[in-house]
């Protein structure tokens, strides 16, 4: 049973639309052992009338999308975004929030959590002390949920983009794992949440991070999502997408501001300013463990 | 901008060799510490040494040690490839003055981003 | 101390540990898989030990073929005559890393000794026991991958 030339090429071409992997001819093998766990689990005869599928299910192509990319999951992924974290999100909303001393995070499609982690790696070096920070990560995948849960990472996951202080100072040996440590894990809380869906009750955020995910999604639907998480974003909060992704053709609800190559967002109306903000009394910035890009 | 690789094994040396050189390094190699320091005693001094823990002569950690002995090696980034994970052996290694730490086996993305987080190399910029 | 007690890393330990070495170094498209037990016809094979806190033996065996295919891969060789210490090289490198990562899991502190390689298989003592054994497959044919530790005296 081998998938057709017409299947192949539009897996194909889908893919290198919504995330630029080739799978060039040659590589029909590897399309066909990726797509038959998931035609067998659509209850599709073959992989080919699974691809016929594709045509009208987003579901089901979010799973071959997933199922054909290789997830470069890294800490600090692309660095730029938190780079720009540390230097102009965290500092304004530092001043912002100095009445309440607490910043509510949202890491959307958090996957194995590594960002939600890395957030809080950030937040434990630059938090004043007395603050205290919530990172709330959301998945579709209960499985991914468990494992942000458990904070275990293999060792081929530890080797990319974390500097070995960090690691030495978060995580601890966990049979062939590493394991985040209580302290990070205390400020990051797991919920399920699908995208395309009504959200359910969320708390206001300061800050979002929805990366690299919205690619998922035809141009109604992003308009959709960006729409809903206007509705739980603050006033002067951020809101970062991943780096090739912009909010320019999607909703006119966002402003933007540019830090370097990194694209903030902020919900429409807040006066925008690329000066950073005087240091709270309280606080002085810090040197990070990164360089930057 | 050349980069010294020091492992015993010579697998592991083509490894690493065609990684950094990939980045943009030329490279010298060495199969023990003390071959690596004979380098430097000639003169031949790298901006980035790619370090395994475990070898005959004079293993990295030992190495390490006397490079950074050194005031006029102080600028080398030292950054150990290994297979040693405990975590009481990469604390050692940082507080001997290694600046970073690559788990053996790792892939040719995990050498660059390190290499980034050091400032040795620029990344492309994502599409 | 028991002399019955077997202290051994569990089979999806090493799965974990020799899947992260293979697909590091030979690519995620083939990756290393659980085999059904397979004829395995050995033409290399290399065991590093350690010793310490802990004492045993990693090793694996493969067919000729795979280790030449192992070896082009790792070193980015082409089609060509392969010399054998190519080869013995990239088998040996394999089997430090597996070995590497098995000493981690188990009690430290230990030393892993450098490797012994064999184009053919390699020799086992007669008084060690096998306590963890994985088949797998890559690219679609037979390897084993196994720890063997001293034979507990009764």
């Amino acid at each position: 049973m081998t998938i057709s030339q017409s299947s192949f090429a539009f897996v194909s071409d889908l893919v290198r639309r919504e995330t630029a992997m080739l799978y060039d001819p040659g590589k029909e093998y590897l399309v066909e052992a990726r797509l038959l766990p998931l035609a067998r689990e659509a209850g599709c005869a073959d992989v080919d009338s699974y691809v016929a599928k594709l045509q009208t299910d987003h579901g089901e192509r979010a799973k071959v999308l997933d199922a054909l990319t290789i997830n470069e999951t890294s800490w600090f992924r692309d660095n730029a975004p938190y780079q720009a974290f540390t230097d102009v999100m965290l500092p304004e909303m530092i001043e912002a929030r100095a009445h309440v001393r607490h910043i509510s995070i949202w890491s959307a499609a958090c996957s194995s959590g590594q960002e939600a982690y890395s957030l809080a790696m950030l937040l434990d070096q630059h938090l004043p002390s007395g603050w205290t920070a919530q990172i709330l990560a959301t998945d579709v995948s209960p499985k991914m949920l468990a494992r942000v849960d458990a904070g275990r990472y293999s060792q081929v996951e530890m080797n990319r983009g974390l500097p070995a202080t960090s690691l030495v100072r978060y995580f601890t040996r966990a049979g062939s794992e590493w394991e985040v440590s209580d302290d990070l894990k205390k400020m990051v809380r797991t919920q399920p949440l699908n995208l395309s869906t009504p959200f359910p009750l969320l708390p206001t955020f300061d800050i979002v991070f929805i990366r690299n995910v919205l690619i998922y999604f035809d141009m109604e639907m992003k308009r959709d999502i960006l729409r809903k998480v206007h509705q739980v974003i603050s006033p002067d909060g951020f809101m970062l997408l991943g780096s090739s992704e912009t909010t320019l053709d999607m909703d006119d609800h966002w402003g933007r501001e540019a830090h370097g190559r990194v694209q903030i967002h902020r919900p429409a109306g807040k006066p925008t300013t690329n000066t950073p903000p005087a240091a709270a009394a309280a606080w002085q910035p810090t040197t990070t463990a990164l360089t930057g890009a | 901008m050349y980069a010294l690789i020091i492992d015993d094994s010579r697998a592991m040396r083509s490894i690493l060799r065609r990684i950094v050189t990939d980045l943009g390094f030329e490279t010298l190699e060495a199969a023990d510490g003390q071959q690596a320091l004979d380098h430097l005693n000639e003169g031949r001094v790298p901006t980035l040494c790619l370090i395994d823990w475990n070898m005959p002569v004079m293993d990295g950690y030992t190495f390490i040690t006397n490079v950074r002995a050194n005031p006029e090696w102080r600028d080398i980034t030292l950054m150990m490839v290994t297979t040693e994970s405990e975590h009481g052996q990469i604390v050692r290694a940082l507080a001997a003055g290694a600046h970073e730490y690559v788990i053996k086996p790792f892939t040719p993305d995990a050498i660059a981003d390190k290499l980034e987080l050091l400032g040795l190399v620029a990344k492309a910029v994502p599409a | 101390m028991s002399s019955l007690e077997l202290v051994a890393p569990s089979l999806t330990d090493v799965e974990m540990v020799a899947a992260e070495v293979w697909s590091s170094f030979l690519g995620d498209e083939e990756p290393l898989l659980i085999g059904p037990p397979a004829e395995l016809t050995v033409g290399w094979s290399a065991a590093v030990s350690v010793s310490g806190e802990w004492q045993g033996m990693i090793s694996v065996e493969l067919s000729a073929e795979m280790a030449d295919q192992v070896t082009r891969r790792m070193l980015c060789l082409d089609d060509g005559p392969l010399p054998d210490e190519d080869v013995a090289d990239a088998v040996g490198e394999l089997v430090n890393m597996i070995g590497g990562g098995v000493k981690s899991l188990m009690p430290g502190p230990s030393a892993l000794s450098l490797p012994v390689v064999a184009a053919g298989r390699v020799a086992r003592p007669s008084d060690v026991t096998e306590v963890c054994r994985f088949d797998a497959q890559w690219a679609g044919s037979p390897l084993v991958i196994s720890v063997h530790i001293q034979s507990p005296k009764i």
